[in-house]
This record gives C-alpha cells, structure tokens and sequence, in this order.
C-alpha cells in the first residue's frame, strides 16, 4: 500500500518535472551546457592514436523482447568481434517502461549511446539540444544512407536537419482471414463485396458453422474498429484519423464525405449481430485467440498471426479441419483497399546524444556499427540471419536457414536500420511465403499521418479516444448518424481539431502532398 | 443454548459470504495453477478456460527453468531478496532502538526527519541521480541500497522498543551492559514478533522488486525475476512488432506466474501468526 503510494506520488512528481522540462527549455538549455563546454579539453589531451584499437563499449536501448543472456547471444558476440566493441543492448518489453527510462536518463545526462524514440521524442529532445546533429556526419553514414534510402533520411529530420536514423520501409501484413471449412460446411463463396461480406458474417453468426447444434460463434472479429478497415476501404475511407489524398486534395477521413456511408455500413453490420460483442474490448491478440479458438469465422489480421507453425499447431489442435484463407478486401462503392497503410511512418528510429561528440572515438564507433549492419558485404546478413554457416546457408545466391535458425530469433533487435523487408521475409519464413506475398499485393489507401508533426496546443491522445468513443457510438446506434456534424463541430472546438487540420495540410503541401 | 432461527440466518447470511470472499481469492490462483500445467492445445480446446485439469504437463516448467532467463534472475531475485532483508533489518533496527530511548538528545528532530520522507521524496530523477552519482548504476545493490530503510517500518519497531518494560534496561545497566549489548542481547531477542513482521514487510517487497530494477539496471543478467516474468506476459498484451517474435503461450505465462509467485506464498502461512501479532504492535502505542 505505503509503496504503490509512494511509487504513484514519485511518478506524478516526474511528469510534473518532465512537463516543466519541455516548458522551460531556455532553462534546460543553459543547464546543460557548462557541461558541454567544460568537457572537450579532456579528451583531446589523450593520445587519440593510442586509444583507437581499445574495445569501446557501446549502450544501446530500444523496445523489445526475448533477447538472450550476452552468453548465449551469436549475435552480439559477432558484432563485437568485427567492430572491437562491448555492445550492450537493453530492451524493454513495455512502452511505458521504456519511456520512464529514457526519460530519467535524459534528463540526469546519462545518456545511452543509441537510443530507439518515438517522433514526439524526436522533436521535444531535439529542440532541448540533447541530440546529435547529424547532418555534417551524412558522409561518414553513407552506407547506412544507401540502405535506408534518401526518403527514409527524411523521415528522421527535424527542420531541415538529420536528427535520427529511421528504419527501412516495411510492408504491410494485415488482411482479412476467413473460415474456408465453414464457408464449405454451409455452401457459400468467398465474399467478393462488403455485401457479401455482411451476409456471411451473419450466416457464420446464426447457421452453426461448426455444427455443435450452439449459436456460440460470430462473424466477424478484429483488433477494435480496425476489424472494419477493409470496410472503411472498400468505401475509399481511410481508417478514422487517417489524412490522405483524394482528388488532388489532402483530406482527413472524418471529412471524407463517404466516411458516414461507411459508418451507416458498419451499423447495418453490428446490429445484425454477426460482429464479435467485445470487438471494441478486444486488447493486444484476443481477436487472434477467438479466431483460434473457433469462435469467429472473420478476423482482420496480420499474415504472422495467423501463419506462423506455432498458431497453425494451435488452430489443428483446437478443430483439425479448421482451414484459415487469406482473401482480397471485398469490393465495394468506393473500390476495393484492403485498409490504409501510412507511407510516412517508420517501424522505428534511433538518435545518437550530443554529448557523445565529446568522444570522438566512441562516435566513431556508433557510426562503424550503424554502417556495418546496413552494409550487405558486412554484417547486414548477420542481423538479418545470423552467423553463417551456423544459422544460414548461401548456396548460388539463395538463403537457406538451418536448424539452428531458433538460436537467432532475436536478430531483429539488432536491426537499428531495418532490413530489406520482402526479401529478409521471404528467406526467413519460407513457408508463409505466398501469404506475404498477398498481403503486401493489397491495394490499400496510402495514408501520410507519418508526415505529420503534431502541433503545438494540440492534444493527440485526448482527440483520438474522443474520435473512438463517438464512433463507437454512431456504430453501435447509440447516437444516430444525423449528428455526425454536430460531432464534428464539438471535435473542431473543444478538441482543437481545426488546429491539426490546418497544420497537417500546410506540412502535406510543403512535402508536394495535394498541392 | 438453542440458537433462535434468526441467529441461524444470520449465521449462515455470514457463511455465504465468506465462502463468495474464499471463493473470489481461491479461483484465480486455481485458475492460474491449472492453466500451468495443462498441455496449450487442451486449454485452447476448451475454450480458454480450465479449472481442473485433465491431462498434466509439467513441459512449460521444464522450458522455463532449462531454456529461459528465469533460472539467473531467479538467482538474482533470491540474494537480494536474503542480502536485501538483513540490510533492512540491521539498519532498521540500529535507527529504531536510539529513536525508542526517551533520553536521546534532539529525539525530536530526528523523529521529525523520518517522518518527513514519509511523506515527501526527492522523486524519481533526483533519486536516479544519486544512485549514479555513487556509482551504483547496473549493480545488484542498486536494488538494496536506495531503499535499505524504510522510514514507516522504523517507527513500527520504535514503538515496538518503546513498549518493552523499562525496568528490563535498568536491570541491564546495572548489570553493566552499554547500549549495544542492551540492544543486540536483551531487545532483540523480545523483539521476534516484531523483527518478522518489518522483516516480511521488506522480504516481500524485495521479491517483488521492479521499479528500481527498470531504472538503474541495464545488464540483463541482473534482472530481477519479476522483471523477465513481465516480460514473458507483456508479449501478448501487446499487438504483433515483429514478424518473427515468439510469443509464450498461456500455459508458459502461467507457469512463470507461478514460479514468482509461489515461494513468497509458501512462506506467508508460517509467518502469519507473528505478522497478526506485529500489525497491531504499532497501533496499541503510538
């Protein structure tokens, strides 16, 4: 009791101190830099020459999970043989956790020599002054430059100036998932429009498809709302909050005039009961575990989740002639887009601190690591797939993991700069090939939120649980859809919306976006 | 004595609600024990459920204590927990036994000064700094040191020491024992109910040690228990990162429930009648 108490009264004391921070950055700024100008003589009165052949030991952090102890980690031991370095990773399995850390440690200047962070991050630390610059150092990163691509250089800056590294461009790898046995079992196609859709999410629903003789199944399931993001698609909407262009014009999908068709669509849906009645309860992969489970016989959902050998041994045990097919979005007034997918966002980004330019040296090797691991002749295979000849085969130029390959599950926390994502898949899961396949082959609508900085006097959070709460309600008819206006007008006033709106645009049309 | 029909229903009214309160603790870790060593596919089968298992596997034990971080931090958990504690103990017991003579000089002030941190902290930076500063960062006594007193528990033995009967220390003055020997020969051993007590409250929270963890430790072969059995259930609380990251099943989860769970309630029962005992120590005298 006494403990929680005093850990709740310590937690709010940091937000109100990391809130006076990022109020205050005059204050902040002239904190750190004493500290900055005091330290350069020491370094450059040690020998450089000398030093350069010592092992240097680098402290990188990110989010992530299941790395293996240092002993036990290939990986890690490989990267520190090549780059004469001690690499130490820690990675944290929660968000909130993550962020805790990274901001004590920034704001006590125990600075991680490479830290993951989030776009929010990435702008507030930039201004205080406490990252690298990177601009003036593009030559020396230029084989990570190659790897990502020049686009992707640009999602890590910060008014006009290289801030962060970004990852490369992923692929998109949701799409809807049916039931083949018992579309088989009641005789009916594959749904090819959001009609069809609807009525065999209802037959599901109220025809037994798994013959128990108990209505105890349901159509259609998801993660939230997004269970309906082909539906949105189909009416060419974009997923509620999604900014996007249509006809020449940036245009924010609660402004979509065929956003309320949807929503009417979505109703019909719903109170025909053929939707999973938690679908807006459904946290992190229970929408996954109903689909396994043989409760719904829809699920929108990602091809790893549904593919991988430990889910497929999962659905054979629950139900042996449970077949999972991957379909295309079903068609409908708008087209067909199997949901939307921001070209603008990165699976991720690291930034270097400033106080690292002291130590030219451990900078160096910072760079030395970022290089290597984006260098396809160096260690790009090694993140990707591991040690050579242990995890991997390369016969002719095609890349085959071994039995091993279990020893090196953890690789991807070592991909600070990405990997080339359709390649590294296809090599490393073999048998899922076909459905990665279809899912990055989906039209989907391109959405830019990843473009956009949020402005200032704008709170992204509130807005978007007042955005799911009032859809919630439009699609459950508890508001009727007349006042969709009306919700839109509250969102523009007490939500400040106009702001981001306005904002959006003008950041849209500076990138050559509806202009 | 014939018990009249309201009595009896209001007897059986009390029951009723017992056995719901019993019931409403019971199930969970029923639950939890069961899922444990049910084979995944059995559970999954069954809809997610189970309460009484069918088939037994102990497979998910055997994988987390062989092939996962569990064993280490394990280790980890266990001497901080036992260093941990005796810190806490002698530290908190050299401060309360001063604190508790009525005769020491500015015993005030210094009553004053404890009762302060209760209630104000330096707050998490602060504190983060000073665990640096001292070079405590990535260490096992990052997770000892910052809390190896905690001011309430000082003031449960205070009053504890202040209840023993004075004549006790008179007798042992005249014997010509100076305060250390009073302390360690004639107060420690009355104190048992009370040293159980402070000592649980800390063993406790040292088994359940977290935060500090999170924050001042970045090697993972330092990771407390509770640490890495987060770690195995944030996994699936959170929607897909990455393509190839293995998820625990439940049955791995539950296991690793109960492998952190189990020891501290294994001891809880033995320790219980002095835990009464010492919770109502600080309240007769305050």
């Amino acid at each position: 009791m006494r403990k929680s108490l005093s850990i709740l009264l310590s937690v709010t004391l940091l937000i109100v101190m990391l809130s006076a921070c990022s109020g205050g950055n005059n204050s902040k700024n002239t904190g750190t830099a004493p500290t900055n100008t005091e330290k350069p003589s020491a370094p450059a009165s040690q020998a450089p020459t000398e030093a350069s052949n010592k092992t240097i030991k680098l402290e990188i952090i990110e989010t992530g999970n299941n790395l293996p102890a240092p002993d036990k980690d290939s990986i890690k031991q490989e990267l520190d043989k090549a780059l004469n370095i001690d690499l130490n990773l820690t990675v944290y399995p929660s968000g909130d956790d993550y962020t805790n850390q990274l901001n004590v440690r920034m704001a006590s200047g125990n600075f991680p020599d490479l830290f993951m962070l989030s776009r929010q991050q990435l702008l507030q630390f930039s201004k205080q002054g406490l990252l690298l610059d990177l601009t003036p150092y593009m030559d020396q990163l230029q084989k990570t430059i190659d790897f990502i691509g020049e686009e992707t250089v640009k999602k890590g800056m910060v008014d006009g100036k290289v801030y962060a590294i970004s990852k490369s461009p992923q692929i998109p790898y949701n799409t809807y998932w049916i039931r083949k046995d018992w579309l088989d079992t009641l005789k009916l196609d594959v749904p090819k429009t959001i009609e069809e859709l609807a009525e065999v999410a209802e037959a599901f629903t109220k025809n037994d498809p798994d013959g128990n003789s108990k209505q105890d199944t349901f159509g259609l399931t998801g993660g939230k709302l997004s269970a309906f993001a082909p539906v949105f698609g189909a009416f060419g909407v974009g997923s509620p909050g999604n900014f996007y262009v249509k006809d020449g014009a940036v245009l924010n999908a609660l402004y979509d005039p065929a956003m309320k068709d949807a929503l009417a669509f979505i109703k019909q849906m719903i109170s025909s009961g053929s939707v999973d009645p938690e679908l807006l309860a459904n946290t992190g992969l229970q929408h996954q575990e109903k689909s396994i489970k043989g409760q719904a016989g829809i699920v929108h959902i990602d091809w790893p989740n549904m593919t991988k050998e430990q889910f497929v041994e999962q659905i054979k045990t629950v139900n042996p002639n449970a077949e999972w097919l991957q379909i295309e979005a079903p068609v409908g007034p708008g087209g067909q887009n199997d949901s939307s997918w921001d070209i603008g966002a990165t699976a991720g980004r690291f930034a270097i601190p400033k106080a690292i330019e002291k130590d030219p040296e451990k900078l160096q090797r910072v760079f030395d690591l970022l290089n290597y691991i984006s260098d396809p002749d160096g260690g790009s295979l090694l993140v990707q797939f591991g040690v050579k000849d242990t995890h991997f085969t390369l016969e002719d130029g095609t890349l085959k993991m071994t039995d091993k390959a279990g020893e090196v599950g953890h690789s991807w926390l070592y991909q600070f700069t990405g990997r080339p994502e359709m390649e590294y898949l296809q090599a490393k899961f073999a048998l899922q090939s076909e459905s990665i396949k279809f899912a990055n082959d989906q039209k989907r609508i391109e959405a830019l939120n990843g473009f956009i900085d949020i402005p200032e006097g704008f709170n992204a959070a509130d807005a978007d649980r007042f955005i799911e709460e009032e859809i919630a309600k439009f699609v459950y008819d508890k508001r009727p859809l007349t006042e969709y206006e009306d919700f839109l007008k509250t969102l523009e006033t007490s939500m400040n919306y106009t702001l981001l709106l306005d904002s959006a645009k003008e950041q849209l049309n500076q990138l050559g976006f509806g202009s | 004595m014939v018990k009249r029909l309201d009595d009896k229903l209001f007897d059986s009214f009390v029951y009723l609600i017992l056995i719901i309160c019993g019931l409403a603790a019971i199930l969970p870790i029923l639950y939890v024990i069961s899922v444990s060593i049910t084979p995944f596919g059995e559970v999954l089968r069954n809809g997610g459920f189970i309460l009484f298992p069918r088939e037994i596997t102990f497979t998910a034990y055997r994988t987390l204590l062989t092939e996962s971080n569990i064993p280490q931090a394990f280790k980890i958990t266990i001497w901080i927990t036992v260093i941990g504690t005796a810190v806490n103990l002698i530290l908190t017991s050299l401060m309360a036994y001063p604190l508790s003579r009525k005769n020491l000089p500015a015993r005030n002030f210094f009553l004053l000064m404890i009762v302060f941190t209760l209630l104000f902290s330096g707050g998490i930076i602060p504190t983060y700094l000073v665990v640096k500063s001292v070079g405590l960062l990535d260490s096992i006594w990052a997770m000892i040191l910052p809390n190896a007193v905690w001011s309430f528990n000082v003031l449960i033995m205070k009053s504890f020491f202040e209840g023993l009967p004075e004549e006790l220390f008179e007798s042992a003055r005249m014997d010509g024992a100076k305060e250390f020997r009073i302390l360690i020969q004639i107060v420690t051993p009355l104190s048992i109910p009370v040293l159980l007590t402070v000592g649980l409250f800390y063993l406790v929270g040292h088994w359940n040690e977290f935060f500090q963890a999170i924050f001042y430790v970045t090697d993972r072969t330092l990771f407390p228990l509770q640490v890495i059995v987060r770690e195995l259930l944030m996994q699936s609380q959170q929607p897909l990162e990455n393509a190839e990251n293995m998820m625990p099943t439940q049955t791995m989860q539950m296991a690793a429930v109960m492998i952190a769970s189990v020891p501290v309630i294994v001891i809880y029962p033995f320790l219980q009648k002095h835990f009464t005992k010492g919770m109502l120590l600080g309240s007769i005298k305050g």
